[in-house]
């Protein structure tokens, strides 16, 4: 399973959809009740699931999926 | 006054859309709809008129009718204010929702109020789904998104309004007739349902005149969500009771754009939460000084106490006043605020807006001497007062006494006059301008498997004014750890709210609670901040 799949069933939890496809491209506005308190849990998530952490200046920096997928790929690597 | 009250007309749809026309500002832009992607659609007075019109013709055509209780579950779309004045104009009691409640928060409310109908849009559906059998009175769900019916009986509104008539007469409406009805949370037992009345607009024009400071060809941006009070008082009724053209924006905070807005927009006040400016307070400065706001006169602030700090930092980076306005869902309208025209006192609510009568009383109901703490208090009967706590009538009368409303904040009024917040009398919290009843969270987290008891408490917190911390005790044989948290945090944003979830978890042996069964949420209090709690004397040993 790839970053992106991981992801995406990572969205589903959080936000309680199962149809959530998420796109590099996909933002705040995408998703119904993402908002800057549930952007912590899904932070949460991720930590967990990937087994990372981020710093506080990253997680302010997310805008998009594309930007999480490439700071999570990045730290999975390293 | 005399220009917002024809005929003894009071009906809230009316004056926002067919008086406007009336007056002459049929043409005039109402609301400039901007998308998250910055595209906008712009509306005319005209266009309400004919939208709430429509919707006023289908709520009719399926039998609603004057008291019946209609919801709506919806971002911030132009259909949400078409909805919500056609129904008012019909005169149903109208009670938008926050589009971020989870289930049981929906189900609460909803439930409570024996709602007929719903309006929301096919991706909150899910939510809607796991709770309709509980929802015995719910006649029509409607939704926004889909051109034809859906299964499940969900009718389609822009099928319903495709052969509508553009035109309604609506009823001549009292005063004293219900409108908006928002649940309010408080320190025990389920929210409660706070009924307002058309004549609320009264009290709602004459502060977003007074206090707001709007003009009649200002641009005005309030970035409350409709599901609020705010929202409602001050993103729908008072501008467009004014003609007032407004700035609605769909997408999230993103300091960037919102003073993309500021600036391109030309707006000229803004209404905004402390927890947001204090967030921009965070940036770095040099993003402010790429923007032009010469067309901004003043910010509003509404929610939460305003810190000094905030005041400040707008003087000196944005060169702007900020004034802080105090009310609550009960009051519909700013009771307390800073304003043009009088010395901001920073930290300080401000004073009574014209015609208020507002005193600190004693727990003795005796008045406070200046600078003497006690409950902050207003003499009962102006216009936007609520009516009632729908089906609680008795929890309503508690409110009042003496002929004052006791609101439950403490507070205290300084020798000029100014009122000053200092707390709370009872347990709700107040996070990033909403607020959040314990129980109800409490009630969401004994919900999972691994929690055996809980109390939940505000603590204060640097950005939202205060932060929600649960205190957990955890069934035998149950560890906590990462994941459990995680569990948490996703149960109670799905049941409760994303605004509920909290931000601090406490895995504690025991819950202390009084020998007759209350939790000692003080104590939790003083423990969590290092304090001293106090008389213990009450508490059960466990």
């Amino acid at each position: 399973m790839d970053v992106r799949d991981k992801m995406n069933g990572i969205f589903r939890e959080v936000f309680n959809d199962d149809t959530i496809q998420i796109k590099p491209e996909t933002t705040a506005n995408d998703i119904e009740g993402w908002d800057s308190f549930s952007h912590v849990t899904l932070i949460t998530a991720i930590e967990i699931r990937f087994n990372i952490k981020f710093s506080i200046k990253e997680f302010m920096s997310f805008k998009s999926v594309g930007d999480l997928i490439r700071c999570i790929e990045r730290k999975v690597v390293v | 006054m005399e220009n917002l009250i024809k005929n003894n007309q009071y009906n809230i749809g009316h004056i926002c859309t067919r008086l406007q026309c009336e007056i002459g500002n049929a043409d005039k832009i109402s609301m400039r709809w901007i998308t998250p992607d910055m595209q906008h659609v712009d509306y005319s007075f005209n266009d309400l008129e004919d939208q709430s019109n429509k919707c006023a013709n289908v709520l009719q055509s399926l039998s609603l009718s004057k008291g019946d209780i209609m919801f709506t579950l919806l971002p911030k779309i132009p259909e949400q204010f078409f909805v919500l004045l056609g129904a008012l104009k019909l005169q149903l009691i109208v009670s938008p929702l926050f589009a971020n409640f989870g289930e049981e928060a929906i189900l609460d409310r909803m439930g409570d109020a024996c709602a007929k109908v719903l309006v929301t849009k096919k991706s909150f559906l899910r939510k809607i789904e796991k709770i309709k059998n509980h929802l015995f009175h719910l006649k029509y769900v409607i939704v926004v998104d889909s051109e034809s019916d859906l299964p499940s009986d969900v009718l389609s509104y822009p099928a319903l309004i495709k052969n509508a008539k553009s035109v309604f007469e609506t009823p001549l409406t009292g005063k004293d007739t219900p409108s908006l009805l928002h649940y309010t949370s408080g320190s025990t037992g389920k929210p409660k349902g706070v009924l307002h009345v058309h004549g609320g607009i009264i009290t709602i024009n004459q502060t977003t005149k007074e206090i707001l400071g709007l003009k009649e060809n200002d641009k005005y941006w309030c970035t409350a969500d409709q599901g609020w009070v705010t929202g409602t008082s001050y993103g729908m009724i008072g501008p467009w009771s004014l003609g007032i053209t407004q700035i609605h924006f769909s997408g999230q905070y993103s300091p960037g754009i919102w003073f993309t807005i500021l600036e391109k927009e030309k707006i000229n006040v803004w209404y905004t939460a402390p927890t947001a400016l204090r967030m921009l307070m965070k940036e770095d400065s040099a993003l402010f000084k790429k923007f032009n706001l010469k067309e901004l006169r003043h910010i509003c602030s509404v929610g939460e106490p305003l810190n000094p700090e905030v005041i400040n930092w707008s003087r000196k980076i944005l060169a702007k006043e900020t004034y802080d306005t105090w009310f609550m869902t009960e009051t519909g309208a700013i009771m307390i605020a800073n304003r043009l025209g009088i010395d901001v006192k920073p930290g300080s609510m401000g004073k009574p807006i014209e015609g208020m009568e507002v005193a600190i009383l004693t727990d003795k109901g005796e008045l406070a001497q200046s600078n003497q703490r006690g409950i902050l208090c207003l003499k009962a009967g102006w216009e936007s007062m609520f009516v009632t706590y729908l089906n609680n009538e008795e929890a309503y009368k508690q409110k009042f006494k003496d002929g004052y409303y006791y609101s439950g904040d403490v507070a205290f009024m300084d020798k000029e006059g100014y009122y000053w917040f200092a707390g709370r009398k009872d347990d709700v919290i107040n996070t990033a301008g909403h607020l959040v009843g314990p129980f109800e969270v409490e009630s969401a987290l004994l919900e999972i498997e691994e929690v055996e008891e809980v109390a939940v408490i505000g603590a204060s917190d640097e950005i939202l004014y205060e932060k929600i911390v649960a205190f957990i005790k955890l069934k035998s044989g149950n560890i906590y750890n990462k994941e459990l948290e995680l569990k948490i945090q996703v149960h109670i944003a799905n049941k409760v709210s994303t605004i509920a979830v909290p931000q601090d978890i406490v895995v504690v042996e025991g819950i202390p609670k009084t020998r007759s069964g209350k939790i000692m949420r003080r104590v939790l209090k003083a423990q969590y901040l290092g304090q001293d709690a106090g008389d213990l004397s009450t508490m059960e040993e466990f």
